[in-house]
This record gives C-alpha cells, structure tokens and sequence, in this order.
C-alpha cells in the first residue's frame, strides 16, 4: 500500500498507509501527521486520492505546503515526491502496487453511494439525527432559531431595520436593493451580503465596505455584532432571537 | 440589458454516459439544467424529460399568460418566478408519471436549476444539488441552496464545509425531480446588475474545480461558450469523476451613457459583444 513517511532531520518520525481517507498534516495532534513546529498551521495539508491521483492540497496554510521546494496549493504527486511543512517534510512512497483509488474505497465501505441517490423523508430524519448525535457542534440543531439582522446606527436608508431574508442581501441606491440607501450619489449597488451554508459573508459592490474598520475587498463572514460601513451608513450585524 | 449565453456538457473521465442536460432558449433569456439519476439510460431520461418540460411550460406561458399554473405559487412573486416554480412541479410530475407507467425507469430522478431574466430581474427555481452562481464585482455568490445530505449537516452545524466536502455521502440528495408525487420547490429573485456573469453547472463541475478557480475563470474569460469549454476542460484536468454542465450568462450594458467613455473601459465595454473580449 502506498505510504507518506514523516522525515525530520533524516530520520522517519512517523508512517503512515494512504487508504480511502485523506490524511491530514498539521500542528494539532488530531493530525494523522502531527508536526510539532511553531511554522507549522494546526491544519496545514492533506493528501488523498482523488480517482487513480494522489493529491496534495494545502488549506490556507500561513507559511505553505512546497513539492520538490514548489509552492503548491494543490498538486499530484509522484512516487518519491516530498512535501515540506514547516522544517519537516513528508516523503511520498506510492511505489507499492496499485493504489487503492479512492473512489473504490468509498464503494466498499458504502455500496452505491457513489451513484446519486435521493432519501424518502423517514431516512432522511433518521440520517440527519443520527449525525446531530455523533457531531458536536450541535448547537443550531437544537438551540433558538436566530433570525440575521441588519440595524441601521446612522446614515440615510430607507429603513432603520433589515431581517435577511434571501441568499443575496444588496445594499445600494437600487429600488430593488434590500437595504435601500437614500440621498445623492449612492451607487445602486455598494455592497452585498451573501447567505452560504456555514453564515453570511459581506462583500463589495461599486464600493469597499469596512468590517469593525477593516476595508474588506474580497468576502468576508460576518459574526454577530460586526459593525459595517459603507457609504457613510453604519450598521451592525446581529443574530435576533 | 444585453444577455449573452453559453452552454456546454461533457460525459467526464469516469462515466461512460452522460445524464446531464442544459438547454439556452436565448430570445426568451431562458437557461434551463438537469442532472439525471437512475441506473441503465434512465438519468438521461428524467433529465431531459424534466428540461423538455421547464421550457415547453414557459414558451406556451409566454403566448397564453391564461395557461394554468401547477403548484401554488405564492401570488407576491412575479409572473415569471411562479411561471418558472410551476414549470418545475409540473416537472415533478411528468418524470413521476413516466416512471409509473414504467416500471423499468423506477427510481429515476433529476435535479433541475432555471434561470429566466426579464429586463434587470433574474427569477431562480430550483431542486437538487446542481447550482447558480452569480458573479458581481469579483464575489461569486451561489443563489441555490444545495438539497443535498451533507448541505444540510452544514446548515445545522453538524458538520464544517470543510467536512462536507471530503465526506462519501456527497452524492445522497435529500430533494429530486421525480421521486415522490410532490416536490417542494425552491425560488429566488434577485436584481441584476451591467457586467453581472450567471452561471448554472451541475455538480460534476463543483466537486472538481473550487469557487475560487470558477470565479477567476469567468473573469478572465469573457467569452460565454469559452468560458463554459474552459470550465469543462479544468474539471476534466481535475478527475472529471462525474459528468459535468454548465451555463454561463454575461450581461452588458444595453446602451452607451453618455459618459461612458469616461469611465476607465468604458468604450471597450460599450463596443465590445461575447466574441470580441477574448484574449
């Protein structure tokens, strides 16, 4: 089977066989390769197969993941490749047999999963609850439902208070704009706010926007009781109960 | 508004049929993509069934707005959203029928994402884990709510998206075309905007190629066709593990302002049409 080596100093720290999962490499011990180096991110990269590939991809790491001493952000790899995080660097042996492709992992440990497939209602509550039990983050399956807002603190727009109803927020001059800014040379669109499955995330229009004062020229999430500005209007973003 | 349309499809590296189907009506500014489930032919079935069905709903629509409408759409939207939702259920149902009375394509289903602009509104219906995108000053927004299992998981917080994309039950849809007699289906409208770029694909494209290599590639290819065979080409490159659709919508400015040669790029995009931007 083929293996990643974790090398430091010339020596092998750890091994591990590449399978159906991706194997993670990072600072924290949840790692399937823990590095324990100060320029290393908690969770750094990870490789998996991805069909007959085998695939490094770095997640957002602060100082990089390098193949053969190329910054990468995601690469195939090679037999005998080796990824360097941090001080330490991880040796690719892809050399034994054929690899087990990913996607025929996933088969056998879930037969036809592979395929499309639609859940009636009773699976599907099942499956759902069954998750909610394992995870630990439940706390939207069972807590309050909070409802996003947009309160105006100074500026002219046409109301003072705005609940986020749709996947798309715009802010702007725009009669169809959600929150509607009022007075002379306000762009139809200055900013926008987008719904994504894990929050809502600002980002600009014709103008830059600020989050708590830091211009944001690309998309940013939102967390309860940021303080936008765009346009000389201030808001908060808040979740009501 | 000017609308330019592209579309294109692709049976991927892994599958050897390809159950995905799109169609552009483009007079009607009308985009229209399925992805078809079921063993044997029958995704390619029910995916074109449920294309077949979206847009012979709204043409007939268009000379008799009087055509009944399936489904209850809530009166505050306009006509062409609850034309679109009613397209979709009547969808639903064609595919649900057709699987009945054949006993051989039971089990089959489809996802399906409409689009329809009239003027500066965009009307969305949806169903399924294929997705719309709209790009607007560098953001790619998607404007669909995946129905997919671990969609939902993220949603509730059980799992991070990071999870969802690595786990193995990506594939498990919680909502499809044709699978129970009912559907619930989701709407959106939304305003559009001069240089907007929409984009319909099913999830063959968005398991291989990130939102970030998506909206770089719609930007730097203003061509829609290109854009659309750019997308195809990196998905491929990528694994190409299902088939993959796409459809991609630019929008221009219909007329010259009069200060638009003031503006840095203003005459180019003034002059300029889908075909003259490549480079």
């Amino acid at each position: 089977m083929p293996k990643l080596s974790l090398m430091f100093e010339g020596k092998v720290v750890k091994e591990v066989p590449i399978g159906n999962r991706p194997i993670t490499i990072g600072r924290s011990p949840d790692n399937d390769l823990p590095v324990d180096n100060l320029a290393v991110s908690n969770h750094h990269a990870r490789v998996y197969y991805e069909g007959a590939r085998l695939v490094v991809e770095d997640l957002d790491s602060l100082n990089g993941t390098f193949v053969n001493d190329l910054r990468v952000e995601r690469a195939t790899l090679h037999d005998g490749d080796s990824i360097h995080v941090g001080k330490h660097y991880v040796k690719v042996d892809a050399s034994h047999d054929a690899p087990v492709p990913y996607d025929m992992g996933r088969k056998a440990a879930a037969p036809a999963i592979n395929e499309t497939m639609v859940l009636d209602t009773k699976v599907r509550r099942e499956m759902l609850q069954q998750a909610a039990a394992m995870g630990e983050r439940t706390q939207f399956a069972s807590g309050r439902i909070k409802v996003p807002t947009i309160v105006v603190l100074s500026g002219s727009t046409a109301s003072k208070e705005y609940v986020l109803t749709n996947r798309l927020t715009t802010i702007g001059k725009s009669t169809m704009a959600t929150v509607r800014l009022t007075g002379w040379f306000k762009p139809q669109m200055a900013a926008q706010i987008s719904q994504r499955d894990d929050g809502y995330y600002i980002g600009p229009g014709d103008k830059i926007p600020t989050v708590n004062g830091t211009p944001i020229p690309g998309p940013v999430r939102l967390n309860d009781g940021d303080l936008i500005e765009v346009c000389r209007v201030r808001m908060n973003f808040i979740f009501r109960d | 508004m000017r609308i330019f349309g592209g579309g294109a499809t692709d049976v991927g590296r892994v599958r050897s049929n390809n159950e995905d189907c799109f169609r552009l009506v483009q007079p009607m500014n009308l985009f229209v993509l399925s992805d078809g489930m079921g063993g044997e032919a029958h995704g390619e079935i029910a995916s074109a069934l449920a294309v077949e069905t979206v847009v012979k709903h709204c043409m007939e629509a268009e000379t008799n707005p009087a055509a009944p409408f399936y489904g209850n759409p809530p009166d505050k939207l306009s006509t062409h959203a609850k034309r679109l939702i009613s397209a979709v259920h009547l969808a639903n149902r064609n595919i649900y029928k057709s699987a009945e009375e054949h006993p051989e394509q039971s089990g089959m289903g489809a996802t399906l994402t409409a689009m329809w602009i009239d003027g500066n509104a965009l009307s969305v219906a949806h169903v399924g884990d294929s997705r719309a995108y709209l790009l607007r000053s560098g953001m790619l927004q998607q404007l669909t709510s995946d129905h997919s299992l671990v969609a939902e998981q993220v949603r509730r917080g059980i799992i991070s998206a990071t999870e969802a994309e690595q786990s193995d039950m990506q594939s498990v849809l919680l909502r499809a075309l044709g699978t129970q007699p009912q559907v619930e289906v989701d709407s959106e409208e939304q305003e559009l905007f001069p240089r907007d770029v929409l984009l319909l694909c099913s999830d063959g494209l968005t398991r291989m190629v990130t939102e970030p290599e998506i909206a770089g590639t719609l930007q730097a290819e203003t061509d829609p066709q290109k854009a659309c065979e750019r997308l195809i080409v990196i998905a491929n490159e990528n694994g190409g593990a299902d088939n993959i659709s796409v459809v991609v919508v630019r929008l221009e400015n219909e007329s010259k302002s009069w200060f638009s040669w003031l503006r840095p790029g203003g005459r180019k995009h003034a002059g300029s049409n889908g075909s003259a931007g490549g480079h």
